[in-house]
């Protein structure tokens, strides 16, 4: 009984261990397997692929079978070995092309079998060719920069050459690094440039193909090539180009720094500010508008003392060249006379010259240029005879004066209007004149008798005279600029005692004495003739016969000295009166009405 | 030997005459002919497909009629393998070609009118089909363009029998088409393909060296 415990012991510990081990085992037909895939690589030959179900604990055989269309025929899979595990393998004679294959696995085993779905199969359709060979990658240059020349071959079993099976050709590049694939597509060529990739940088490149109408294979192993390090082209030209214009800007803005002022008074012009004479700033800043009107008011202004330093206008008259006295038988255009128009009295519009206060200014520093023989030559084409009025003064002959505007007009009178002489005479009746008109701008040679003011009004009618040749600076020569009905005013600062008035404008009789105030306005007379006798005819003033009478009436004395000026000076001259007409103009033959009244004497001198 | 004298004293002429430039009579190289060809049929199979994938989606196949599927061009002996294509002379691929587009001109244009009549398919459907039709019948026209080219240069010793037969075998077909529509596209988008393949071959097979 010892025997038979010992021994039974390990037995029933042992069938006690397998009955609690192994579960209830029922064997059962194998489930259903099922057909994955069916794949051509060329057209020619396939092979499917099935996945076993449940074997049902048993050892499970599979088999696949096939009918052809239109067929009832079932075949069984010529090969099992050749395709791997679960697979079968169709060889060239065992396919047909453009015929349906009926194709399933059966799976069997001890306790039954079962049978997959049935998969219609078309060899035509389920190509899929191996994946292209010989796939090379290389770095070429061009113009452009480098790039990647990548070539490969066809799958060695897809027959392209008889034109079984055409292939397409599709290449993917990506950075190492990168994630993103770039695909290209290369035709049924085989090999394809890829272009504009990134300087130093590591690229691998894959291929794969795919028939007319079918798979795509598998890509190929990644082929890896190392971009060289470069500049592209376009990169280095736009830095040089950037270089190039920081550079010129670095100039420009050098230059315009060390140009600064000019520049800035190119682009903002200073505008002259505004400027009064005598008027103080300065005095103004400190506040006490007295003294700041007070110093607008200018002493000296207007000038009465110092004859000696203003223009200084005379009139020349001649005995011999009497007739000559105006213009020698030449008639000088009545636009010469009446195109002056004097306008107002002030400064605006004019160059410096126009102004009579700057010109005295100037024309006291004994400016005798050349311009005011310029200007007097505006009266159009003329021979001047005295043109030169002998100081080595220019000619102003014609070609000169043709279409000179006279923007300045002879210093000591002001205002004459210059275009409108040049507009009335556009054509011009160019009158050779022997005399021109001249005004000579010049310091009277000291004859002023400082003390008398002789004062000689004159209407701003001014005779022609004939503006003989003089050689020096002696000479005295008159011209008179040809000023028709301007209100311009001059008076007789001294009568030298080579018979030469000298004429001066007059100007406002303000801080005058009061004598001259008088004259000052419409107190004048004009000069309406001049004698025989040398005797200044005057002309009564249309617009005021009151002052006419009062200026004969009240400054008798007035006359008086003229007269005894002009006996003083004169031999010849006869202390005869004055001619006044009072009564309004006698109007005489020759004497022509020129504007506002004023007589033409020129005609009647003539 | 007098029809080939003439044959050749024709190809002379030609050949002078067309040296010079004359615009009447500018000719198209063969491969230029094959390409344009095989391209037409490229796009041909192209529409076929789609339009049989389009149905497929309409109409859902019985299963009864899976086994009975029969195309009414099934009694033209075509080559079902690259081997036996292969073996077929150029006279007889051209052949088989020509029949196939015979055999599907009238029956496509039969289909196009039965799908716009019965107004069930979308237009672009329809347009495919009209298309599709079209197509066939200008493949046809040239493939015969290519085959008389091909006799012009002896390249094919035979004319194509005669093209009686051919019209005999039209006649035949028209009336076979089927209300099937998926089965007569499933049919046609096969011989479709066959052309295709066919004319490659022939192509390659001709002209070796233009891009085979």
């Amino acid at each position: 009984m010892m025997w038979i415990d010992s021994g039974t012991m390990p037995l029933l510990t042992l069938s006690v261990f397998f009955l609690l081990l192994s579960p209830a085992t029922s064997t059962s037909a194998p489930g259903r397997p099922r057909v994955t895939s069916c794949r051509s690589p060329e057209k020619e030959t396939f092979t499917c692929w099935w996945e076993p179900g449940d074997d049902g604990g048993l050892p499970t055989t599979y088999a696949l079978y096939y009918c052809l269309e239109g067929s009832e025929t079932v075949y069984e899979c010529p090969d099992y070995k050749t395709a791997g595990k679960n697979s079968c393998f169709f060889s060239k004679n065992d396919t047909s092309l453009w015929i349906n294959y009926n194709i399933s696995v059966v799976a069997t085993n001890a306790e039954g079998k079962s049978v997959s779905e049935p998969v219609e199969v078309d060899v035509v359709y389920i190509v899929q060719p191996k994946t292209p060979e010989s796939v090379m990658v290389s770095v070429l240059e061009d113009d452009h920069g480098p790039y990647l020349r990548v070539s490969w071959d066809k799958p060695r079993s897809a027959d392209t050459r008889s034109g079984w099976i055409t292939l397409v050709y599709q290449l993917r590049v990506k950075q190492v690094k990168e994630e993103n694939w770039e695909e290209y597509d290369a035709g049924m060529q085989k090999y394809y440039n890829v272009f504009s990739l990134h300087s130093g940088k590591e690229y691998m490149v894959q291929v794969r193909c795919k028939p007319d109408h079918g798979f795509w294979s598998e890509w190929t192993t990644p082929a890896y090539i190392q971009m060289p390090d470069f500049i592209p082209r376009e990169r280095s030209m736009w830095i040089m180009v950037a270089v190039f214009s920081a550079f010129i800007l670095l100039i420009f803005a050098w230059t315009m720094n060390v140009k600064r002022s000019s520049v800035k008074h190119y682009l903002l012009p200073p505008i002259p500010g505004p400027k009064i004479r005598g008027f103080d700033q300065q005095l103004l800043k400190s506040g006490k508008s007295e003294e700041v009107f007070n110093a607008l008011v200018i002493q000296g202004f207007p000038p009465t003392t110092n004859y000696e330093d203003l223009l200084v206008e005379y009139l020349e008259v001649y005995d011999d060249v009497k007739q000559e006295l105006v213009l020698n038988g030449k008639n000088l255009p009545e636009g010469l006379l009446k195109s002056k128009t004097m306008s107002s009295d002030n400064d605006s519009g004019r160059g410096s010259c126009d102004s009579r206060t700057l010109l005295m200014e100037k024309c006291a520093e004994g400016v005798e240029e050349s311009g005011m023989e310029q200007e007097l030559s505006q009266f159009g084409e003329s021979s001047w005879a005295s043109s030169d009025s002998g100081e080595d003064r220019e000619n102003p002959a014609s070609p000169r004066q043709e279409d000179r505007k006279v923007q300045t007009w002879p210093p000591v009178f002001s205002s004459p209007q210059p275009h409108h002489f040049q507009q009335q005479q556009p054509g011009g009746t160019r009158a050779s004149y022997h005399s021109v008109p001249e005004i000579s701008c010049r310091s009277p040679p000291g004859h002023s008798s400082g003390g008398q003011q002789n004062r000689f009004s004159k209407p701003g009618f001014y005779q022609y005279t004939q503006m003989h040749s003089m050689d020096s600076i002696e000479h005295k020569h008159v011209a008179q600029v040809p000023q028709s009905q301007s209100a311009e005013y001059v008076e007789v600062q001294t009568v030298d005692p080579e018979n030469i008035l000298l004429l001066r404008p007059l100007a406002n009789a303000e801080g005058h004495d009061p004598e001259l105030s008088d004259f000052a306005g419409e107190d004048y007379s004009k000069v309406r003739d001049v004698t025989s006798d040398n005797i200044l005819l005057l002309q009564r003033d249309l617009s005021g016969p009151q002052y006419v009478r009062d200026y004969c009436q009240d400054q008798s004395g007035q006359v008086d000295p003229c007269f005894m000026q002009l006996q003083q000076v004169e031999q010849t001259c006869k202390p005869t009166n004055v001619h006044l007409h009072l009564p309004s103009l006698m109007l005489q033959d020759g004497m022509r009405l020129a504007g506002n009244g004023y007589v033409d004497s020129t005609i009647m001198m003539s | 030997f007098s029809l080939a004298a003439c044959s050749v004293l024709w190809v002379s002429l030609l050949l002078m005459i067309c040296a010079h430039g004359y615009p009447e009579c500018q000719t198209i190289s063969l491969a230029d002919l094959f390409n344009r060809v095989i391209q037409h049929s490229a796009r041909l199979h192209r529409l076929s497909s789609d339009l049989y994938s389009e149905f497929e989606q309409y109409l859902i196949p019985s299963k009864n009629e899976i086994g009975t599927r029969k195309c009414h061009t099934s009694y033209i002996v075509t080559p079902n393998g690259k081997e036996h294509a292969q073996k077929l002379a150029g006279e007889e691929l051209t052949e088989v070609i020509l029949k196939l587009l015979m055999a599907w001109g009238e029956p496509l244009a039969q289909f196009h009118q039965s799908m716009t009549q019965q107004q069930d398919y979308n237009i672009y459907s329809s347009n495919k089909a009209m298309e599709m039709s079209d197509m066939v019948h200008e493949l046809k026209n040239g493939v015969q363009k290519v085959a008389e080219k091909m006799q012009l240069l002896g390249i094919l010793s035979t004319f194509l029998n005669g093209e009686d037969t051919l019209h005999s075998l039209e006649s035949e077909s028209s009336s076979v088409f089927s209300v099937d529509h998926l089965n007569f596209l499933h049919c046609f988008r096969r011989d479709s393909d066959k052309i295709w393949s066919y004319l490659k071959i022939l192509k390659c097979r001709i002209l070796p060296e233009s891009g085979c």
